[in-house]
């Protein structure tokens, strides 16, 4: 096990991809972050009537404890920017012929697979990390005087990890299965950003409640929208509790998915002729 | 003897062509075995099999007499169709990258491998920036890395030039004087003949014949004769017993015997009692050449 992490961080380490990833990553998490920090100051910060109430209803979403939950659903939006860096991680493989390679020098199909679970569980681990440093940024800047909560909320950094291993796992299931970067990266991109998109609106429509039985859905609803959402009048506030109560479900559905994804990609790889 | 591979009825299709028929092989302990059989005929399917790469159909292989699992293949280095290498890592990173996996060699090895495939001056250099050949090279220094008991090469001069093809060749003789098995594929007769023990014939996924170079290629002898009476010699040696055929090539005379049984002594002695005076006499073994172009022609 240590030695399959060492092998592929000697894979990784040196691949230009990965510090451009990091890079980017590390450039649209605080600029997105940001963008609402800058949204919600405007709307507060004002001496009207409005400003006020404004402040009242929103809180501050940057301060500690929110900050951790803020941050981590602005940021989940980009989980694409991985998920190009998963896909090229596995259909490199492929190109490179390396994934015969691998097994020619001695590894088995198991640990093949093992060393790309792996991949994928280092990837969220560096995403999580910036968005952890991003939290707790925004958390010191926004109000200095919350410090003492720091630790309330500190469970949504396991709950965006899962979530982006589980959305992670969806990336590297395609690219396994297409093993060409640019087709798996379409296919991603077209169902994460239309199909599913398309499905939850028309679902929603016809009030058929299964959207967060989708695949991306299921870890989406892990990271609900901010607290203050909630502050919108009597539906907003249903919606959100609703939301909150289901959170638990939600993780529960999303490691099943997860175990599932890679149990096929495992059942697989036992099989496959590796042309 | 010691069996290093041995394969029962293997057989393995890709959709309706059939790649392998029932090929049964064994591989002594300490031969240098060519596979040999013209492009298409099934050799590198059979090495993909042999290291997991590929599943049979049917069949069975077993490497050190044990049921197959990733461990042998720790102990063989392995050079497939191409050279396989992450594109943007250094030679020595990939080198890295086989030791961590293979458990074979460590950095001390590494050095020493690229030494031998003269690779060391562009050891920092990334692999997409090597040519056809150094790829090969690094290829063969990864097959070589920590010292295998058991050498698998198919093709492996493949994109070398002549004087790396000689290096190859003499590196290939050097270890399988030091007792490493050595399992080489190739359509390159002649790099076979040169250096191998035992061959086998594929063609379209049959295995035609198997077994030391010797015992393949000697089941007749062949005595190549000339004199200045071309007509009276042909008489004159159609009349030695055991003499099977006689083929008339460039003005030469090829006289095939059954296996063992020509004398070179005696076709003189017999020539020269006839009042015939040889001005040549050649003991023939048949190359490998003609014996594939024999088996493998329809």
């Amino acid at each position: 096990m240590l030695l399959l992490l060492k092998i592929e961080w000697l894979k990784i380490k040196r691949y230009p991809a990965f510090w451009w990833m990091l890079v980017i990553v590390m450039l649209t998490y605080p600029s997105i972050n940001y963008m609402f920090y800058n949204v919600y100051t405007q709307f507060t910060q004002g001496k009207e009537m409005t400003n006020n109430i404004a402040k009242m209803l929103l809180g501050n979403p940057f301060a500690f404890p929110e900050t951790f939950h803020t941050v981590a659903y602005f940021s989940s939006f980009f989980v694409l920017l991985p998920a190009i860096l998963v896909i090229m991680l596995i259909t490199n493989e492929y190109n490179y012929r390396t994934h015969k390679q691998n097994i020619i020098d001695g590894w088995s199909r198991k640990e093949f697979m093992g060393s790309k679970l792996i991949d994928v569980a280092i990837i969220s681990f560096v995403v999580m990390v910036v968005y952890m440093l991003v939290a707790l940024a925004f958390g010191i800047y926004a109000d200095p005087d919350n410090m003492g909560r720091i630790g309330e909320q500190l469970h949504y950094i396991p709950m965006f990890y899962l979530q982006t291993f589980a959305q992670l796992s969806i990336a590297f299931l395609l690219g396994y299965l297409v093993k060409k970067a640019f087709i798996a990266l379409g296919i991603f991109l077209f169902y994460y950003l239309v199909i599913e998109n398309i499905l939850v609106a028309y679902f929603k429509y016809k009030k058929i409640a299964i959207t967060r039985f989708l695949p991306f859905e299921v870890s989406d609803n892990i990271l609900v929208a901010p607290a203050f959402s909630g502050n919108f009048g009597k539906d907003a506030k249903e919606g959100y509790e609703l939301a909150l109560t289901l959170v638990g479900e939600q993780i529960i559905y999303t490691c099943i998915y997860t175990l599932i994804i890679w149990l096929i990609c495992f059942k697989v790889h036992s099989k496959r002729d590796l042309a | 003897m010691e069996t290093v591979l041995q394969l029962t009825d293997v057989s393995k299709a890709y959709g309706a062509v059939k790649a392998l028929k029932q090929v049964s092989l064994t591989i002594p302990k300490g031969s240098v075995f060519g596979i040999l059989g013209p492009n298409g005929s099934g050799k590198t399917t059979m090495m993909s099999i042999v290291l997991d790469v590929l599943g049979a159909d049917t069949g069975t292989y077993s490497w050190f007499n044990q049921s197959p699992s990733s461990a042998d293949r720790k102990r063989i280095g392995s050079l497939l169709e191409t050279p396989n290498f992450y594109h943007y890592l250094s030679a020595v990173d990939n080198l890295k990258i086989t030791s961590a996996i293979s458990g074979r060699g460590n950095d001390q090895a590494i050095d020493e491998v690229l030494e031998i495939v003269k690779l060391t001056e562009r050891k920092k250099s990334k692999f997409s920036a090597y040519s056809l050949g150094m790829k090969q090279r690094l290829a063969i220094a990864a097959a070589l890395l920590g010292n295998p008991e058991v050498l698998l090469l198919d093709e492996p001069t493949n994109g070398l030039d002549p004087v790396g093809i000689l290096e190859i060749r003499e590196l290939i003789k050097r270890l399988a004087s030091k007792g490493i098995t050595i399992i080489i594929a190739s359509h390159l007769l002649d790099e076979v003949e040169k250096i191998c023990t035992h061959v086998a014939i594929l063609k379209r996924g049959n295995l035609l014949t198997s077994g030391p170079v010797d015992e393949v290629l000697s089941n007749e002898d062949i005595v190549e004769v000339s004199a200045e009476n071309m007509d009276a010699l042909k008489s004159c040696v159609g009349q030695i017993p055991d003499v099977l055929s006689i083929k008339e090539d460039n003005q030469r005379l090829q006289v095939h015997f059954k296996a063992g049984t020509a004398k070179m002594e005696a076709v003189n002695q017999h020539c020269f009692n006839h009042g015939i005076t040889l001005n040549l006499l050649l003991n023939k073994k048949k190359s490998l050449e003609s014996k594939f172009f024999e088996l493998t022609n329809d």
